[in-house]
């Protein structure tokens, strides 16, 4: 009795994970969904998207987080290089280290860093923000104006995101290949000049844009994740700290998953 | 909203009727803006106002101040009564200059 | 007497699946201030959400200013809301957003008047609120009572037709909480506009009421001008009144199952 009662309790368990998390999923296609309504509606709506608020927004994601995602691409790129030319020498093959650090820097490490960077820093305020507002009923309270959420809060953040990430990815590209070519030109005895131009003739446009498209899809997940999150608290101050953290892991599994899947129908 | 003007002895006499309201506090501000850049002494008759909103009350305010900064005339005349209960809401019935009448205003 | 501000009928809504409002009906008059009360749990927070259309009944009609707030379309809603100030128990400010941009926000965003005109309505209704030269503080600046003028101050700065209020007085000193029942008595003749107010507060209902309506475990137990519900002969009128608590009937098997944990499982 007392181990069916258990299993039944389980599977009970269970279904509530599941049904939750196909509501939301059907909550995050919804948002997307109203954001790009407004975006292209809010005008004929008498409630227009306001630059003013994307650019508030790009300022605080992207401006603001340049120097941190300096640093890191800079190190990441040493650290590719490092290892790179590290593994190479088993074959005597440093020489061909630009190769391996120029294609995995922009396919790969740049949109991923940049991605789970901006999730810690603004996908998690974005959350934090929100769910102040809702227990605060700062939300009702827009509601009740006759401004809808969505356009007001939701949608300069995303576009502001879609526009921001790329461009940080695009910033952490540069930074890490210099650094990248800085040790390997250290270490192997080449020119700087040389690196460069080896990265040139070796990086497709193609290579670029499977970053870029990358970083725009991480945008949309980063806002995405954290609107849901912030949307849902309960609970008061408690559950702002909750939804926050739970979006912060959201976001960053969402992307290193996407990143993989991604990857693989586009790369084979 | 009707807003009618003519001018007696020099000084322009701006007639409000009706509902001063969100959609047309601004064609008020604009006509009180002009007479005050012409320096125009001005006289607005608001006996026949059935309702004018904080937007209109504004536009008065905005225009009272720059007719004080010109050293020009500008008097509410024969407010009436829901028009006076929104100006003391905000105590600016012991603010702006207001007259009983055209006549009087006329006269004094 | 015009047809009435709000109009309720059979009003009957669920959380879950437990039910809290039982077949409520009532009207607002044009001009009228009615103060709703009850207890905490007797359901008025949520009758006040429904009346704002932020929630969706079960079953039953909320006519505002004669539109059937669950049925008109977003665009009408959109103007009806323009229509309606709502001032929220915590404030509900905007934390982001000075005093003033708060208050200036509804006509920033639902008007098409000059910048100078909308710095001197915000003005006004600082000073109407009695908030004259706070309008560059931030709300976590402003004391409690502060932050519930304001909140009024917003409310009125689109010279609504009709205003609710929640819990304007409550965790004020009474000093304080008399200023905003007199705030409210002057804005309702001083506009001319219908007032709700929700409130536990007796003292202050008493002093601004034109109506009482009753709430008691989703009911209306009654609605009736102050005076009839002050000589009300009904005891659980009275029993709210004098702040007596209510012996509830006790049912010993129902009450052995709380006592020994047995939920009913009927959760969704």
């Amino acid at each position: 009795m007392r181990a069916v009662a258990r299993i039944v309790d389980a599977l009970d368990r269970l279904g509530r994970y599941v049904s939750r998390g196909v509501s939301e999923f059907g909550f995050a296609a919804a948002l997307v969904g109203e954001s790009l309504f407004w975006l292209v509606m809010g005008r004929a709506r008498r409630q227009p998207v306001r630059l003013s608020a994307i650019f508030a927004q790009a300022m605080d994601i992207g401006i603001a987080a340049v120097p941190i995602i300096t640093m890191l691409a800079a190190t990441i790129g040493m650290m590719l290089a490092i290892q790179g030319i590290y593994t190479l020498r088993t074959f005597g093959a440093e020489s061909r280290v630009t190769l391996g650090i120029a294609l995995s820097t922009v396919r790969e490490f740049s949109p991923l860093i940049t991605g789970i960077l901006v999730a810690g820093r603004s996908g998690s305020a974005l959350a934090a923000r929100l769910g102040t507002m809702r227990i605060n009923q700062e939300i009702d309270s827009l509601t009740v104006m006759g401004i809808s959420p969505v356009r007001f809060l939701v949608v300069p953040a995303l576009v502001a995101m879609v526009v921001m990430l790329p461009l940080l990815t695009l910033w952490a590209d540069l930074v890490a290949l210099v650094a990248a070519g800085l040790y390997v030109s250290a270490e192997l005895q080449t020119s700087l000049a040389a690196y460069v131009d080896e990265v040139i003739t070796l990086l497709k446009l193609n290579d670029l844009l499977h970053g870029l498209a990358k970083s725009c899809i991480f945008a949309v997940l980063v806002t995405v994740v954290g609107v849901i999150n912030g949307a849902s608290v309960t609970g008061g101050a408690e559950g702002v700290g909750r939804m926050t953290t739970r979006s912060v892991v959201h976001a960053i599994s969402a992307i290193v998953i996407t990143d993989m899947v991604f990857a693989f129908m586009v790369t084979r | 909203m009707n807003m009618q003007t003519r001018e007696v002895n020099g000084t322009v006499v701006v007639e409000l009727q009706g509902e001063v309201d969100l959609g047309h506090s601004p064609r008020l501000r604009k006509l009180l803006m002009e007479l005050m850049l012409e320096r125009r002494d001005v006289l607005v008759d608001m006996s026949r106002v059935a309702y004018i909103d904080s937007s209109g009350i504004a536009s008065l305010v905005e225009a009272y101040q720059m007719s004080r900064k010109n050293a020009n005339r500008l008097t509410l005349v024969a407010v009436s009564s829901p028009a006076m209960r929104v100006l003391q809401l905000a105590r600016l019935d012991k603010v702006f200059a207001i007259a009983d009448s055209v006549d009087a205003a006329l006269g004094g | 007497m015009t047809s009435p501000a709000i109009e309720v009928r059979n009003l009957v809504t669920h959380y879950g699946s437990r039910q809290i409002l039982r077949n409520v009906s009532l009207d607002v008059n044009e001009g009228e201030i009615l103060v709703i009360m009850g207890g905490s749990g007797s359901g008025k927070t949520t009758l006040l959400n429904h009346l704002l259309g932020l929630l969706t009944p079960t079953s039953g009609t909320v006519r505002v200013l004669g539109k059937d707030i669950n049925a008109i379309d977003p665009l009408e809603l959109q103007e009806l809301r323009t229509r309606i100030g709502v001032a929220f128990q915590g404030g509900a400010l905007f934390s982001s957003m000075t005093v003033g941009e708060n208050i200036a926000l509804p006509l920033r965003e639902h008007t098409k008047l000059d910048v100078t005109t909308i710095g001197i309505v915000t003005r006004l209704k600082l000073e109407v609120v009695s908030l004259a030269g706070f309008e560059d503080l931030m709300p976590s600046e402003l004391s409690g009572g502060m932050i519930k003028r304001a909140a009024l101050a917003r409310a009125i700065v689109m010279d609504p037709r009709l205003l609710f209020c929640d819990e304007p007085s409550a965790g004020l000193d009474p000093v304080v909480a008399a200023s905003i029942d007199d705030l409210i008595l002057r804005l309702r003749d001083a506009m001319g506009m219908s007032i709700v107010v929700v409130t536990h507060d007796l003292e202050s209902a008493f002093k601004i009421a034109d109506r009482i309506c009753m709430l008691d475990k989703g009911e209306v137990l009654a609605l009736d001008t102050v005076d009839a519900i002050r000589t009300s002969p009904n005891e659980r009128i009275q029993n709210l009144l004098n702040r007596r608590t209510e012996e509830a009937e006790i049912d010993p098997d129902a009450y052995l199952k709380r006592l020994l944990g047995e939920k009913k499982k009927d959760r969704i």
